[in-house]
C-alpha cells in the first residue's frame, strides 16, 4: 500500500518541481481572470459612456421646459427647419422637436396637440434620444390625464427576492463552466503523466518492480486528481474574482449567499467528478500510442463531457434516474445545490455512482497496465 | 562443485500479430514467431550470454523473463517462481536493464534511487548504505543531485544500471548493457558484471558483441530466428575457432536449413 503513496509523492514532485507544469496548472485561472475582467470593463465602458443628446426644440412649452432641459442639451437652432434636419442626417444634431405654438393652451382645453419629432434611426445617439423624448412626453401625458396611476406611491412593488433570481442564474451557468474548467485541468495533468510517461518509456520501468498494477493505477489517479483539482481551483478562483466586473450590473449576485454546507457539498461533488474524469482520461491516455494521439482522442471525450454539462441546464432536477449517469449527475447536483433544491437521495446517488464508476475505471486501468499491447504498443 | 539451477526456461514461445502493412510485406503471413520453443537453464553464480543477430528474439526472451510480456506457451522459473503464474514474486527477485526502460530525465539519480527503492520495499537505512556504495562505485556521487536529462549518455547508463539493482537482486538480466557507450564506460560496466558474479549473483546478458560474450560469459546460448542454435560453455564453443567464426558457421547451417 505504501507504494501508492510513493507513486503519489513522485507525481507531486514531478509537477511541483517543474515551473512549466506549475504554470500549466495555474495559467487557466489567470487567463480566465484577465479575459473576463477585460470583457467586463469593455462592456461597462460601452454602457457607461455618458451620452447627453443634443436637441433643438421649437415653441418650447412652459410646462415642459424644465424637464426637457434637464435631460437634453438644448441647441439654439439657428437656421430654418430644413437646415436642422440636414444636421440630424449628418449626426451633428440628435433631435428636432416641434411643438404647436399654443401647446399649453391646447392641453388645458383637452385638445390633442400634435408634436413632431425628427430623428435619424440610423444613428444610435439620435434614436435613443428619440426614445428618451417619447418616454418623457408619455409620462407627461400620464401625469395630466387623471384616469389612473400605477405604482406611484412609495414602497417596494416587485416582490421577487433578488437573491433567488441570482441563484437561478448561477445554477444554470456555474455547473457547466465548472465542469469544463475541471475537465481542462484534468487533460493538462493526465496527458503529461500517463501518455507522456508511456511515450518516454519511463512507465515500463515501474512495471518491472513488484508493485501491484492496481496500486500504480490508484497512485496515478489519486495524485492526478489532486493536481487536476488544483488546476480547477485556479480556474474557479479566476472565475469568482472576475465575476464582479463581468456582471457588475446584475444585482444580488454574491458568493456569500451560499452557506458553508453548500460549499462543502459542492466540494464533495467536485472531488468525485475529478476522480471520474481523471480515471476516464487516464484510460484514454494509456490507450494512445503517443501524447499526440492522446490529445486527438480527448476530443470525443470532451464532446461527451460538454454534452453532459449542457444537458444539465435543461433537464428537470427532479428526475432521479439522471443521477445514475456519471458527470451528468455532478452537473445536476451542483445545479441543484446552487438553486437550493438538492435532495439527499440525489446527492448520495451521485457520490455513490461516481465513486463506483471511478473504481471500475481504476480496475480497467490496472488491467491495461498489465497488457503488453498497451505498454509496448504491440 | 554442484551447480544450482536458478533459471529454468521450458519451451518458451512467443508470436506477434503483424500489422496489415507488415502482412503485405511478408506475403500475407499473419503472425511472426519471435521466440520458438526455447529451453535452457542458467546456474547460480554464472554469466549466461544470449547471443544473436538483431531481431533473433533476444530482447523478446528477456522481456518474457522479466514478466513484461507473457509467453504464448511454455514457462520459465526463476529461483522456482513461474514467470507466468507468479509474476510479482519474479519481479521482486530480478533486476532488469534494457534500453527501452527509461528513467525520467526530470529527476536526479538520488531521487530516482529512493523512488525505486521504495517501490521495491527496501528499508531506508539499507537504501542509504547501498546508494552510497553504488554511487561511489560508478562515480555518480558527484552528479547525484543533477537532473538526469543534464547527464551524459554514459552517466545515464550507469544510473540505469544502479537503479536496476536497488533491491540487490540475486538474478540480473542485462539487455545490451554496453550499447552506445565509449570503451571506458563499457569497461566499467563489464567490470561490474564480473564483480556481481564474484558476489555469487546470476547474470543473463544479451549481446550481439561476440568479443564481449567471449571475454565475460561462462556459458552462451546462440539464438537464431527465435530458436536455440547452440548452447555450451564458452570454452567448448571456442575450442576450435573464435566465437564470431563459430557463430557464422552456425548461422550458415541454420540459413542453409531454411533454404
Amino acid at each position: 500500500m505504501s507504494a501508492i503513496l510513493t507513486i503519489m509523492k513522485k507525481e507531486f514532485a514531478r509537477f511541483f518541481g517543474d515551473k512549466r507544469l506549475i504554470l500549466s496548472i495555474l495559467l487557466p485561472g489567470l487567463i480566465i481572470y484577465a479575459v473576463y475582467t477585460a470583457m467586463g470593463s469593455i462592456t461597462q465602458s460601452f454602457t457607461e459612456t455618458p451620452v447627453q443628446a443634443v436637441v433643438c426644440v421649437r415653441n418650447m412649452p412652459q410646462s415642459l421646459s424644465q424637464a426637457v432641459s434637464s435631460v437634453f442639451i438644448i441647441d439654439e437652432g439657428e437656421g430654418d427647419d430644413e437646415a436642422l434636419k440636414e444636421r440630424i442626417r449628418e449626426g451633428d444634431l440628435d433631435l428636432l422637436v416641434i411643438f404647436p405654438e399654443d401647446f399649453d393652451e391646447a392641453i388645458a382645453e383637452n385638445a390633442l396637440p400634435d408634436v413632431s419629432i425628427y430623428y435619424n434611426s440610423g444613428d444610435t445617439a439620435s434614436s435613443s434620444a428619440y426614445y428618451a423624448m417619447t418616454a418623457l412626453l408619455n409620462s407627461f401625458e400620464e401625469s395630466i390625464s387623471d384616469v389612473l396611476t400605477i405604482n406611484r406611491g412609495e414602497g417596494q412593488f416587485d416582490l421577487a427576492d433578488s437573491g433567488a433570481l441570482a441563484k437561478d442564474i448561477l445554477s444554470m451557468i456555474v455547473p457547466m463552466v465548472l465542469i469544463m474548467l475541471l475537465f481542462s485541468g484534468c487533460i493538462a495533468v493526465v496527458l503529461e503523466s500517463i501518455a507522456g510517461e508511456k511515450e518516454r518509456g519511463t512507465f515500463a520501468t515501474m512495471l518491472v518492480t513488484p508493485v501491484k498494477r492496481t496500486y500504480i493505477a490508484a497512485g496515478k489517479i489519486l495524485s492526478l486528481s489532486a493536481l487536476a483539482m488544483l488546476s480547477g481551483l485556479s480556474s474557479f478562483l479566476g472565475l469568482i474574482f472576475s465575476i464582479p466586473s463581468l456582471i457588475g450590473g446584475l444585482e444580488g449576485i454574491s458568493f456569500t449567499m451560499y452557506g458553508f454546507t453548500d460549499y462543502l457539498l459542492i466540494f464533495l461533488v467536485i472531488i468525485m467528478t475529478v476522480l471520474v474524469l481523471v480515471a476516464l482520461l487516464s484510460i484514454v491516455s494509456a490507450f494512445a500510442k503517443s501524447t499526440k494521439e492522446a490529445n486527438g482522442l480527448m476530443a470525443p471525450v470532451m464532446i461527451l463531457v460538454l454534452l453532459c454539462s449542457v444537458v444539465s441546464m435543461f433537464v428537470p432536477n427532479t428526475a432521479i434516474g439522471i443521477y445514475f449517469v456519471p458527470v451528468l449527475n455532478s452537473a445536476m447536483c451542483i445545479s441543484s445545490i446552487m438553486s437550493g433544491a438538492l435532495s439527499v437521495a440525489a446527492f448520495l446517488i451521485t457520490i455513490g455512482v461516481n465513486l463506483a464508476f471511478t473504481l471500475l475505471l481504476a480496475v480497467v486501468l490496472a488491467f491495461m497496465f498489465n497488457s503488453e499491447k498497451i505498454i509496448f504498443n504491440g | 562443485m554442484e551447480k544450482t539451477e536458478i533459471l529454468k526456461v521450458e519451451h518458451l514461445k512467443k508470436t506477434f500479430r503483424l500489422s496489415l502493412r507488415q502482412r503485405k510485406n511478408e506475403g500475407g503471413v499473419r503472425v511472426r514467431t519471435a521466440v520458438d520453443d526455447l529451453s535452457f537453464s542458467a546456474y547460480k553464480g554464472e554469466i549466461f550470454g544470449l547471443l544473436g543477430p538483431n531481431g533473433a528474439g533476444k530482447t523478446t526472451t528477456l522481456r518474457m523473463l522479466a514478466t513484461l510480456i507473457k509467453p504464448d506457451s511454455g514457462d520459465a522459473f526463476i529461483d522456482g517462481k513461474s514467470i507466468v503464474a507468479q509474476p510479482y514474486e519474479v519481479r521482486g527477485k530480478i533486476g532488469f536493464l534494457t534500453s527501452e526502460l527509461k528513467l525520467e530525465s526530470f529527476f536526479s539519480p538520488n531521487y530516482i534511487f529512493d523512488f525505486f527503492s521504495e517501490l521495491h520495499g527496501v528499508p531506508k537505512d539499507i537504501r542509504e548504505e547501498r546508494k552510497k556504495s553504488l554511487f561511489a562505485r560508478f562515480g555518480i556521487d558527484k552528479f547525484a543531485d543533477v537532473k538526469l536529462g543534464n547527464l551524459s549518455t554514459g552517466m545515464k547508463q550507469k544510473t540505469s544500471i544502479v537503479i536496476s539493482v536497488v533491491h540487490a537482486p540475486e538474478f540480473i538480466i542485462f539487455d545490451e548493457p554496453t550499447n552506445g557507450l565509449d570503451v571506458i564506460t563499457a569497461k566499467a560496466v563489464t567490470d561490474y558484471l564480473s564483480e556481481l558474479r564474484g558476489e555469487g549473483k546470476t547474470i543473463i546478458l544479451s549481446t550481439h558483441i561476440f568479443s564481449l560474450a567471449e571475454k565475460l560469459c561462462d556459458r552462451v546460448g546462440v539464438i537464431i530466428d527465435g530458436r536455440l542454435a547452440a548452447l555450451d560453455d564458452v570454452a567448448a564453443l571456442t575450442a576450435e575457432k573464435n566465437l564470431e567464426d563459430k557463430f557464422f558457421e552456425l548461422y550458415s547451417e541454420v540459413a542453409g536449413d531454411r533454404q
